[in-house]
This record gives C-alpha cells, structure tokens and sequence, in this order.
C-alpha cells in the first residue's frame, strides 16, 4: 500500500453505532430518524412526502407488491417493486398485517387512479429510503 | 388535466426529498428543488407528446 493510500484509509473515520439506530429508525417510521437528531423541518418535510405519497396512493387503490404472485405471474418479478414498496416501513408493515392493498382486485385494477396510487406507492418508500441514508449520514457525521 | 396535475405531485414530491438533500444552503435546495421538478414536469410532458405520436 503507498504512503497516500494508507493515510487514506487512517482517515476514515468508524461508523458510531447511533448511526445505525438511527438509519433502521429513519427506515421503519418515515421522519424518525431525523427527528432523533432534531432536524424538526427535514423530519416534517421529508417525512411528510413519504406519509403523504403512501396515504394518496392507498387511497388511489394502489397495489402493494409482495412474493405471492397471482396466477400465471411469477414470484420474481414482484421482488423489485416489493423492495421498493417495503421502504415506506411501518406503514407496508401495517398493510401487510391488515391485508390492505395487497388484493388482486379487478375492480380495483380498474380504476382511472390505480396506477398513479401503485406508483406513489412506490416513491414512498424510494424516497424514505433517501431519507433513510439523509438521516444516517447526518447521524454518522458526512453531512450536515 | 387530472393526469396532469397527479403528475406534477408526484415531481413536486420527489423533488422536495431531492431538494432537501442535495445542496447545502437553503438558497441552493431551493434553486435545485425548483429545477428537478420542472425536468420532471418537461421531461414527462415530452415524452407524453413522443408516445401520443408512436402508434402501438
């Protein structure tokens, strides 16, 4: 290793263990983990947008992605939107557990707003896991 | 016109995350929040015209 290299890697300074905390927090309840460092309007702000698309696309008769594919529709390609759906935390948690959204509805399928509600659906939890690595890099102190 | 108006909540949410965490004065997440949505919205209204056009 050169002289530049290892004094490189002398500077990087370890992750303090908060940070993690306060990422998971940051994931499972969208503006907690900025809360937890009191950046009270990022937390409204940022968290907001992940409540606020989550709610507009639920009541959009959005569709939340998980493994069970319906008939003659593979597992596989549910995986991506899932990843991306299960960024908004607690609240897929709560759909999850309460079976809302998750149906292969026709008539919800049918809906002029069905596919603006699966996409904020979507963003939600893109965004909250934005917010997610906003969060844990203020915690662990790369950014201000 | 409603297509239109989801449309550019949808830009308006994403571009609030980008902006708030991009830049570093409030000035600059501002300016850049402002810029992302409207590529979002120039971007999606091209791309509607382009698709309009393409018989599927």
């Amino acid at each position: 290793m050169v002289k530049s290299e290892r004094l490189h890697a002398d500077d990087v300074e370890p992750t303090p263990s908060s940070a993690w905390l306060v990422g998971v927090a940051a994931w499972f309840i969208p503006g907690s983990g900025h809360l937890m460092l009191k950046k009270w309007g990022r937390a409204a702000l940022m968290g907001g947008v992940v409540w606020f698309a989550f709610i507009v696309g639920l009541a959009m008769g959005g569709h939340l992605f998980d493994l069970t594919g319906g008939p003659g529709s593979s597992a596989l390609l549910q995986v991506p939107p899932m990843i991306a759906d299960i960024g908004s935390g607690v609240l897929y948690t709560v759909c999850w557990f309460l079976g809302y959204g998750f149906a292969d509805d026709p008539t919800q399928a049918a809906r002029a707003t069905y596919e603006y509600g699966t996409n904020f659906l979507l963003i939600a939890g893109l965004l909250n896991y934005l917010t997610m690595l906003d969060a844990f890099d203020i915690a662990a102190g790369r950014h201000s | 016109m409603r297509h239109f108006l989801v449309m550019c909540l949808f830009g308006a949410l994403a571009s609030v995350v980008f902006g708030a965490m991009a830049k570093d004065t409030p000035r600059e997440r501002w300016l850049y929040g402002l810029k992302v949505f409207a590529q979002f919205t120039v971007i999606g209204l091209a791309l509607a015209w382009l698709l309009y056009f393409i018989p599927w």
